[in-house]
């Protein structure tokens, strides 16, 4: 049962995938990437990563594609009738011919990857509370990885500033007119 | 779920092979960013993967916590540039009336 809900979320994650790559609307773009989101966080609840699904649903789902969504109908991209016209030289044919390529070697490996893999016996399976327990969770960052996490929080203030300053209407004395 | 940990690493390549090609054919900065979180997406299904199969190995007294940390952090930077990434779209927008990639190209020639 848990193997088959696996299969049909990595089925509909890459179809997900795929009409994120191929959708000429921003929108859809967005809408598909949410069901890749989602499907994506069922997976690691699958695989036993509890907290990690509930990150990926309000982090991903719940601020990083609001933040598109908002960019999307903040700059009026989302009407149907601004599909940028280039978009359709993206099936020339030596972009064709490279994703080919590409996804022919992705494909060998994979089959040969599973071809080799063996499935986990039943009984060895995951822990009731999941891989992830907050409280072991906590205990590594706050203990081995507390540099890292103190690098990320700089990061993350030094971004608050900068998105800030970038996205600040430039009042410069050149645009109001006339300087000193 | 007894799937095998190779069965969500090809998960993980796929996602990860879709990502890479739509950063490279799309002409739209935001479906570019986009593309973006899809290929960190793909990153962080593999640090799932290896540290659920590393848990299993060592049985479930000592999980392996490297991964879901790593994945925890590589959230984090994907916000981070999700943010600075669309500021700059904005900014962009802002001057030049459009979100193409072609329309930004003065580096290229």
């Amino acid at each position: 049962m848990a193997n088959a809900l696996f299969y049909l979320m990595a089925l509909v994650t890459v179809a997900a995938a795929l009409g994120v790559v191929l959708s000429k609307s921003p929108m859809r773009c967005v809408l598909s990437l949410l069901a890749a989101f989602f499907c994506l966080a069922v997976i690691y609840l699958l695989a036993g990563f509890q907290f990690l699904a509930a990150a990926q649903i309000l982090v991903y789902a719940g601020a990083i594609l609001v933040l598109f969504l908002f960019v999307i109908m903040l700059l009026n991209l989302g009407a149907p009738g601004t599909a940028d016209r280039i978009d359709a030289r993206m099936f020339s044919r030596p972009n064709v011919v490279l994703v080919f390529l590409v996804g022919g070697a992705l494909l060998m490996a994979g089959a040969i990857a599973v071809r080799k893999s063996v499935p986990i016996p039943a009984g060895q399976d995951i822990p009731e509370h999941g891989i992830d327990s907050i409280s072991a969770l906590a205990g590594e960052m706050f203990g081995r990885y507390l540099l890292p996490f103190e690098a990320v929080s700089m990061l993350l203030l030094a971004t608050a500033v900068a998105v800030v300053v970038l996205a600040k209407r430039d009042r410069g004395p050149r645009n109001s007119g006339g300087g000193a | 779920m007894t799937v095998p940990a190779e069965h969500m690493l090809v998960l993980a390549a796929i996602l990860f092979a879709i990502g890479a090609a739509g950063f490279f054919l799309r002409r739209n900065v935001i479906v570019v960013l986009m593309c973006i979180e899809l290929m960190l997406n793909a990153a962080n299904l593999s640090l799932l993967a290896a540290s659920r199969m590393h848990t299993l190995e060592a049985g479930v007294t000592a999980p392996s916590l490297e991964g879901p940390l790593f994945a925890i952090f590589v959230i984090v930077i994907a916000a981070v540039e999700a943010a600075v990434g669309l500021a700059l779209v904005i900014a962009l927008y802002r001057n030049r009336q459009s979100v193409n990639l072609e329309d930004v190209a003065e580096l290229k020639d």
